[in-house]
């Protein structure tokens, strides 16, 4: 999902880069405070292990194979902050030492797999914990977040692609959509499987639960909150529902020279409809609204069969 | 007495209770070469890392290690890590820098010294393990014994009256390990080595203590301890081969 | 994913190690300089419209140009920028129904290989860490810094144990099935993880040996 340079124009790098700015000072503020010294080399090595870790190719049918993306792994295992760092540690190294991802697309492609992977995904997981407790709770959750979060950043990288006009949404949200509602299941299933490794043999390095006060992780959640749905409303909405007009509208009545903003806002509809697909928006959408269901109970039944009942506790 | 190091009944446990030393009283005097012998999992590296004040995690300066006479204390752990410089097993621990110039520069550093100073003490520690004109090499880049001798350098530049190496020669080809070996000879702080390597032990030392599961068994003169083969054996080590060649005077 | 995921070490420690071999007055130019011009190119480069084909050519002489004194294995740059062709397919194709697509995806292609071709050049002539000197002095936060020193120096120490135990494991292993494969997979995973972990806290000791606060 690495986006090159030159895929997304001036406008589009220029408010991702400024928003995953923000993103990660303030993800960087929040470690400062929280982590304890002790931890400090372990953001680095976390970015070393996540990158080896994507190596390691876990193969499927045919020639293909599965990798770990591992934001939400990293999450779930160092808190949102540590991960939203050490993503974007990794994404600034592979986009200066091995060119993977452009460096104009640096801001796009922190906001979807450091900010987006992260915070969304280590606040489902989060919420289904809540919901479902134990080891099996917390095994259905990182599984589920995982592709949730995949797919939400999929989502948001069409939506910088359309907004660019180098791919319309068209085209651009069914196709990334549906491929990464199945890498997603891999990413899901590979965090899943690390975290139980990690949990059985030292459950004391998960330290993504600190002591921090229920009221600050709240501050934390609600700040990074506020971000992702601000990206979400750049990226994705405009796309997904008719804004610009209604906007338009709204701004006119408060006498807003909206023709101003105009470039700001994303084009109301694709700038073309490829022939026969124009049905497939609203497929992907349904598509996703019906996987998300069935991933769910995917991710039950696994955590159900990797966790056996008796030794639960 | 000159007492570099003073240890009086340390005791420590890790985290899940088991008792990793128990009871450990010695004294070293400056100037000595002193071999902490004993089988793998006796202590030798947890006891070590009480020696610059890593451990106990929650330090309570009661006394049970003193270094050039103070108390390991918190308030006193600056101080302490300047006179003593700790060697770790494993190199790539603590190269941590990306060049070997910044790496060995890093203590200096840390001790406060100005640009001109960190630059000089780098070049004359380099310069004292064999590797002047490695600075601008990259750390990863090096090979073992390489990073042993960055390693080594690395502490050499803080100017430590105590020298504290784990295992400094495993890994090591011969060539690597004489020339070490040929490198730990020039110093003269006052060393602990915990060592599997007897030969070192023999080449290097005059005095050896032995530690098991976390007591001191054995502590004299290194001809003495290692002669007696019974004790080495019973202790997870053995009688060198070197012995049956070297003269003991 | 694509271009830095190789199935070994080999490939990937090919692919880093490359400047430390090489010689050239690209070489010996300040990171600064060469860091601060290659920001300009790849800016102006994705800000220029397509119809500026003057800008574009400039562009691209000057690349070749700076290719060819650099002394870099042509064949080896020609491989990593073939790392953007699933990315421009997948364009092509969407293009391809359009008869006048507003997206030129020539034009688009075009971009992209210069930019990639340029963050090539500058990463392969500079060490990593005139890199961060110089992200250090355009005041990017310390612990970032820090934490992107650390990825680097530890990177290859990481994937060579991840290597190391995949060998080990496989040489264990007598069944084909793939459920106990990704299993034994997500262990090493698991275990690289821990390992890291604990060689992060022996880091810190070193570090705190040596003096730091």
């Amino acid at each position: 999902m690495h986006i090159p340079d030159g895929f997304i124009d001036g406008r589009t790098a220029a408010v991702a880069g400024v928003i995953s700015a923000v993103g990660v000072g303030f993800a960087l503020r929040q470690v400062r405070r929280e982590l304890p010294p002790r931890r400090v080399p372990l953001l680095g090595l976390s970015a070393a292990f996540l990158f080896a870790a994507q190596m390691v190719n876990f193969p499927v049918a045919g020639g293909t194979s599965g990798h770990l993306v591992g934001g939400t792994l990293v999450a779930a295992l160092l808190g949102p902050s540590a991960a939203v760092v050490v993503v974007t540690t990794v994404l600034i190294v592979q986009c200066f030492l091995f060119q993977d991802g452009g460096v104009t697309a640096l801001g796009a492609n922190v906001f979807n797999m450091a900010i987006i992977n992260s915070v969304v995904g280590y606040l489902i997981y989060r919420v289904v914990c809540r919901w479902l407790t134990g080891v099996r709770g917390r095994v259905t959750a990182i599984a589920f977040a995982a592709w949730c979060a995949t797919v939400l950043a999929a989502i948001s990288c069409a939506g910088q692609l359309a907004w660019s006009g180098t791919i319309p949404w068209s085209v651009a949200f069914p196709a990334m959509t549906t491929v990464h509602m199945f890498i997603g299941v891999g990413e899901g299933l590979i965090s899943a499987l690390v975290f139980l490794a990690v949990y059985r043999a030292r459950p004391d390095l998960i330290t993504e639960t600190t002591q921090m006060a229920q009221t600050q992780r709240l501050g934390e959640l609600v700040g990074y909150g506020l971000l992702v749905t601000l990206g979400i409303a750049v990226f994705i909405a405009p796309f997904a529902c008719s804004w610009p007009d209604g906007l338009d509208s709204v701004a006119e009545k408060f006498g807003f020279n909206h023709k101003l903003a105009a470039p700001l806002l994303a084009a109301p509809a694709p700038d073309y409809q490829v022939p026969g697909i124009h049905w497939a928006v609203g497929a992907t959408a349904t598509a996703g609204a019906v996987g998300s269901l069935i991933v769910f109970a995917l991710a039950l039944l696994m955590g159900r069969w990797l966790v056996p009942k008796p030794k639960d506790s | 007495m000159n007492a570099a190091i003073e240890i009086t009944n340390l005791k420590y446990r890790y985290h899940d209770g088991t008792e990793a030393l128990r009871g450990v009283s010695f004294c070293i005097t400056s100037g000595e070469c002193v071999a902490l012998l004993g089988p793998n999992g006796s202590g030798k590296s947890t006891l070590l890392l009480h020696l610059n004040g890593i451990l106990p995690e929650k330090l309570s300066g009661d006394g049970a290690v003193k270094i050039l006479g103070e108390p390991v204390a918190p308030e006193k752990l600056e101080a302490v890590r300047r006179q003593v410089g700790l060697v770790f097993q494993d190199p790539d621990d603590q190269l941590f820098c990306p060049t070997v110039q910044e790496d060995v520069a890093f203590g200096p550093q840390q001790l406060g010294l100005g640009d001109a100073e960190v630059a000089a003490r780098v070049q004359k520690a380099l310069a004292q393990v064999g590797l002047a004109g490695f600075g601008h090499r990259a750390t990863h880049h090096l090979s073992h014994g390489e990073k042993r001798r960055v390693c080594l350098a690395g502490v050499l530049a803080c100017e430590p009256a105590i020298l504290i190496l784990d295992e400094p020669t495993s890994d090591l080809d011969p060539r690597g390990r004489r020339e070490f070996k040929a490198l730990l000879r020039q110093i003269p702080a006052t060393k602990l080595i915990a060592t599997h390597d007897l030969e070192l032990v023999v080449e290097l030392c005059s005095r050896a203590i032995v530690l098991d599961r976390g007591s001191v068994v054995a502590d004299g003169p290194v001809f003495e301890l290692l002669n007696d083969e019974q004790l080495m054996l019973e202790h997870g080590l053995e009688r060198p081969h070197i012995l049956w060649h070297v003269h003991p005077h | 994913m694509a271009g830095a995921q190789a199935k070994g070490l080999v490939s990937v420690h090919l692919i880093h190690h490359f400047h430390g071999r090489h010689e050239s007055p690209i070489h010996r130019l300040p990171a600064a300089l060469k860091l601060g011009l290659a920001l300009v190119i790849i800016v102006a480069t994705v800000l220029a419209p397509i119809q500026w084909r003057g800008w574009f050519l400039g562009v691209a002489g000057l690349l070749v140009l700076m290719a060819i004194v650099s002394r870099l294995p042509p064949f080896f740059l020609f491989r990593r920028l073939l790392a953007l062709s699933p990315f421009v397919l997948g364009v092509v194709l969407v293009n391809a129904y359009q008869p006048a697509g507003r997206v030129n995806w020539l034009g688009v292609a075009f971009k992209s290989v210069l930019c990639l071709l340029t963050v090539i050049l500058v990463s392969n002539t500079t060490p990593f860490s005139q890199i961060l000197r110089v992200l250090k002095s355009i005041r990017v936060p310390a612990l970032l810094i820090t934490t992107i020193a650390l990825m680097h120096r530890y990177l290859f120490v990481l994937m060579d144990e991840a290597e190391r135990m995949r060998r080990a494991r496989a040489s264990r292993t007598f069944t084909r099935g793939r459920r106990f494969h990704w299993r034994a997979l997500a262990t090493v995973v698991g275990q690289l993880f821990i390992r890291a972990s604990e060689r992060a806290e022996r880091i810190y000791d070193a570090m705190c040996a040596r003096g730091w606060k």
